[in-house]
């Protein structure tokens, strides 16, 4: 499913004295298969703009009340998500959320089952058209909490809150993707990791993209993670979207990058300080192909 | 839905009576109550009606905001009005009907008493319009602070009851959050039975109630770490001070009990 947003706007609390405009005419695509990334600043923009992808915040044009306020919809947003139109409020939303998988930040503070089998049943049963089999729900459970790399037999009866954090994690992504959704968004899905569980989760999301979740949009801070992982890269900034590239062009302007406010992969960095030095080195960012080229110049006799 | 919830409904904005001291309008308030109550005609309300008005012009708060606050209530206002029109006891009877009866006595009693449930709402969410949650437990602690001769712990009272305060808007995000989570993950609480909503409530209570136990544990943890201790003598960070605003409005209100009394003496009482 492709993802196509144009003149995208959205105010919290519009008409308020706390009123502020969180999206300002955003216009941004995403293609099916993607490993899509957002970066950004707190306040960016960036979890309004990835809350419209399954409806938890809404286009104006979709809802009742502003439907009865203006006859016809007077804007020119368009909002779609494969075959959903976001801005027509006959869009069945809830068929669209088993489609669009959304983790949160932190999504292991939304547990909340006496079992962990329990807890990832909730989404599917949830979205099921009509009541599922026992067998249809046990397999489903299964396949989600084995693609996430736990073992199904042990955990299924343990209480969610007697895993340790990295599990909990698998175990509320699995919650997620046990509808097996076409498009997976992914609030910040390695914080407060420590650097093994970060890599686990990083192989996990490759995985599903490898099998379950044709799009893959993660928002980040950590900008070692996005110029490993993905094949483009939208910047948002003050509610809107200042670059879409891949990592590898983006990165290029790491000093504008760093005159927003946001941080570069360290292998950015290094290319920063090695060009005082007049040496230039060409890579795509990775710590592979960094690597690579490094050793390179050093071969050639470049005084790295 | 969360954001239409009238709590801690502060509006932010400069104003005469944003800057008053709110130990002022705490006393204000709870003397203009009792000047409510004590108004026995209709002149008594206007004049209260007047200061009012005059107090809601000069916060700079939006008239219909302030009037919001009654929404609330309409339930119980209109109850009291149906109840007061269809069973006091007047001599003027217009019309009678079973075992109800609307006279005279019973029209105007109702319309005395919307007014002053009316005047009741709107005067004292003027008050949290103007006022910071965090002024007015300091307004509260330092009003109390006399309970403190018999040992009553005002200070720890005040200290749970700004952190209460602090907490409750960070507790309905929280809820927001946790709430989009589940509806991400097909979770429905607009549609349904009793049974069914009630039911929908469980994935949101339980890491509800989870998460404010860690933010509690962790709050302690840090008042601890940074050698908070209650009952010292603590000093504050922003001291209240008495100026001549303040005076200024306290004889308004000790103007105001005085004429709603006067013009009940005079006047004579109407109920």
């Amino acid at each position: 499913m492709r993802i196509q947003a144009e003149h995208l706007s959205y105010t919290y609390n519009p008409g308020s004295p706390f009123s502020s405009a969180a999206l300002k005419d955003v216009s941004l695509s995403v293609e099916e298969g993607e490993f899509f990334g957002i970066i950004g600043h707190t306040g960016s923009g960036k979890s309004t703009f990835v809350q419209h992808l399954n409806a938890l915040l809404r286009v104006p044009t979709s809802l009742k009340k502003y439907r009865k306020k203006h006859k016809a919809p007077p804007s020119n947003t368009v909002l779609r998500v494969g075959e959903f139109d976001l801005t027509d409020k006959k869009t069945d939303f809830n068929a669209l959320r088993s489609k669009v998988g959304m983790v949160m930040q932190y999504p292991e503070y939304q547990l909340f089952a006496e079992t962990v089998f329990e807890d990832v049943a909730f989404g599917y049963k949830n979205f099921a058209p009509e009541k599922p089999t026992k067998e249809q729900v046990e397999s489903a459970v299964r396949d989600a909490l084995t693609i996430v790399g736990l073992n199904y037999d042990e955990v299924k009866e343990m209480s969610p809150f007697d895993l340790s954090g990295g599990q909990k994690r698998r175990v509320a992504i699995a919650g997620v993707i046990v509808t097996k959704p076409e498009i997976l968004v992914l609030d910040e899905p390695a914080a407060g990791l420590d650097p093994l569980g970060k890599q686990e989760v990083m192989e996990l999301l490759h995985r599903l993209h490898a099998s379950w979740c044709k799009t893959i949009i993660i928002v980040s801070h950590d900008m070692d993670e996005i110029a490993e992982n993905c094949t483009r890269v939208a910047v948002f900034s003050d509610g809107e979207v200042k670059y879409v590239l891949p990592p590898k062009e983006l990165f290029r302007h790491a000093e504008e990058l760093l005159a927003l406010g946001l941080d570069v992969p360290l292998t950015a960095k290094i290319c920063l300080a090695l060009k005082e030095y007049g040496i230039r080195l060409e890579c795509d960012f990775t710590t592979e192909d960094f690597l690579k080229k490094a050793l390179a110049l050093q071969g050639k006799g470049g005084s790295v | 839905m969360m954001k239409d919830v009238a709590f801690g409904q502060y509006y932010p904005t400069k104003s005469y009576v944003h800057n008053l001291d709110p130990r002022l309008k705490i006393v204000f308030l709870i003397a203009y109550i009792v000047a409510i109550f004590l108004a026995k005609n209709f002149y008594g309300l206007a004049c209260c009606f007047v200061v009012l008005a005059l107090s809601i012009g000069f916060s700079r708060v939006p008239v219909l905001r302030v009037f919001k606050a009654i929404k609330g209530i309409l339930f119980l206002i209109v109850f009291t009005t149906l109840l007061n029109l269809l069973f006091y006891n007047g001599e003027t009877v217009y019309a009678e009907w079973w075992i109800f009866t609307i006279t005279k006595e019973g029209i105007l009693f109702s319309v005395f008493l919307v007014i002053r449930l009316v005047l009741l709402i709107t005067c004292s969410s003027l008050l949290t319009y103007t006022t910071t949650p965090v002024a007015l437990t300091d307004g509260i602690e330092s009003l109390l602070f006399p309970l403190t001769l018999i040992r009553f712990p005002v200070r720890e009272l005040a200290q749970i009851m700004s952190i209460a305060l602090r907490y409750i808007p960070i507790l309905m995000d929280e809820t927001e959050r946790i709430m989009n989570a589940q509806k991400a993950r097909g979770a429905n609480f607009e549609t349904g039975g009793l049974v069914s909503r009630v039911k929908a409530v469980i994935p949101v209570l339980i890491p509800l109630l989870l998460s404010s136990f860690r933010r509690a544990e962790e709050l302690g943890d840090a008042m601890e770490a940074r050698c908070y201790t209650g009952g010292r003598k603590r000093t504050k960070y922003k001291k209240l001070r008495f100026t001549w605003r303040d005076l200024l409005a306290f004889f308004a209100g000790a103007a105001l009990i005085t004429g709603v009394v006067l013009l009940n003496v005079y006047l004579g009482a109407m109920i």
